[in-house]
């Protein structure tokens, strides 16, 4: 009986931090979106934009292939 | 930088793969266009799992920033020296396209839901490659198991603050026998102009594959002068490659290591265990627990076991070495005899392949 609480709890606590862990993931995803956007330097996640602007200006592009971490 | 448009990309979703061709285990990369889609130059190097300072740095980030508008500058007069830095024809033209990825992911993040799911990675690009060559039954390739070979697999040892500056020439190398010298700065490789370690990567990995040598034409400073040599890379050159750091091994771990983790094992160790120092030792450092990567440890292999023989096998091989023999020689169903050392034991067991 004290075995089996004790793997149920230590389940339950594994899923919660696996839990914890995607929020917190989750949560620097979009945060990541929020902040680049309001910075106003990045063309965030929109390639026809990024090629739009470049021949609008003739500047070149930087591309940046970057998951958020 | 506020001299380029901007663009940050977050996934692999629907990327076009007929125009972003790069090394898929990155979480970092870069590439510098013209509006028409020519390409200027990659910038983005990785050599191991933690330390990303080993491979890139500001310094070398500023002067590819510089050479890239320098490119730009002069685009297109100098567009037929490009040529070679633009992409290859590919057979899968997205993601999406590859029958383990198909229908997998939709062509956007889904913000609104499950964003973290939603997102397909990078490194799911070259696991996918390689399944496709493994589904078909195929022996993998080396330029798909080796890809982007860093400089080191032909003896060249690049400064990561510098754009492509030689730091070190390993004796007896190819680039030794081209003639390399220390503190040579790299100008063109194959005619195209090198503004980062990445474009040399990316030249070496278009080089020819392993049924054939190759050979490069380089351009290097040296002092003052402009100097042309030619790096004759010998066959199977790519194989000097060590890909046990990349995210995509993972997966190669399954196919053929039913999920082990193995590791070279030390002088020590070999000496303790009475192992010759130019026979296989390899040790499990890690044993899979899910799925198909529990096969190994279904088929009784233990962590610590040594492997000192597959598939009669006895020659000193490091993991990725044993990958490369097991992943074009063997297929999925197979089941391969291993020796393991376990507790001064030998014990026999079958490795099932995937």
């Amino acid at each position: 009986m004290t075995k089996s609480l004790t793997l149920l709890t230590g389940s339950l606590l594994l899923a919660a931090t696996a839990l914890n862990a995607a929020e917190d993931r989750r949560e620097r995803v979009l945060n990541d979106r929020k902040e680049v956007e309001a910075a106003g330097h990045w063309i965030y996640n929109d390639l026809p934009k990024g090629f739009a602007e470049a021949a609008r200006t003739g500047r070149p592009l930087l591309i940046v292939v970057r998951c958020v971490p | 930088m506020d001299e380029f448009v901007c663009v940050r990309l977050v996934q692999a979703n629907a990327l076009d793969l007929t125009l972003f061709q790069f090394d898929y285990d990155l979480t970092f990369a870069v590439f510098f266009m013209n509006t028409d889609r020519t390409i200027y130059g990659r910038y983005g190097t990785r050599s191991e799992r933690k330390d990303a300072t080993k491979d890139i740095s500001i310094e070398s980030f500023r002067e590819a920033l510089a050479a890239a508008l320098a490119l730009h500058k002069h685009y297109p007069a100098n567009k037929t020296s490009l040529a070679g830095k633009q992409p290859r024809p590919t057979q899968f033209k997205t993601p999406d396209d590859f029958p383990s990825l198909a229908g997998k992911y939709k062509p956007a993040l889904d913000y609104e839901g499950k964003v973290v799911q939603s997102c397909m990675h990078c490194h799911q690009v070259r696991d996918a490659e390689r399944r496709f060559f493994r589904d078909e039954r195929k022996p993998i390739a080396d330029d798909v198991l080796y890809p982007y070979p860093m400089p080191n697999a032909v003896g060249l040892s690049l400064d990561p603050k510098e754009k492509a500056k030689v730091k070190d020439v390993a004796p007896g190398s190819a680039a030794q026998k081209a003639g390399f010298k220390v503190a040579d700065e790299i100008l063109s490789l194959e005619g195209q102009p090198i503004i980062s370690i990445a474009d040399v990567q990316w030249v070496l990995h278009n080089a020819s594959d392993a049924s054939e040598p190759a050979t490069l034409n380089a351009q290097v400073v040296r002092g003052r002068k402009k100097i042309n040599l030619t790096l004759d890379l010998g066959r199977d050159w790519r194989r000097h490659s060590d890909i046990a750091w990349r995210t995509t091994t993972w997966d190669l771990r399954r196919m053929a290591a039913g999920g082990l983790v193995l590791e070279d094992s030390t002088a020590e160790e070999r000496h303790d265990a009475r192992l010759p120092d130019d026979g296989l030792a390899l040790r499990v450092k890690y044993v899979g627990e899910y799925g198909e990567h529990a096969v190994a440890k279904k088929a009784g292999f233990k962590k610590d076991d040594v492997l000192v023989s597959v598939d009669r096998q006895t020659t000193h091989l490091t993991e990725s070495e044993l990958f490369r023999y097991l992943l074009q020689n063997k297929m999925p169903g197979e089941k391969i005899s291993v020796t393991v050392l376990r507790g001064g034991e030998r014990i026999n067991l079958e490795l099932p392949m995937q």
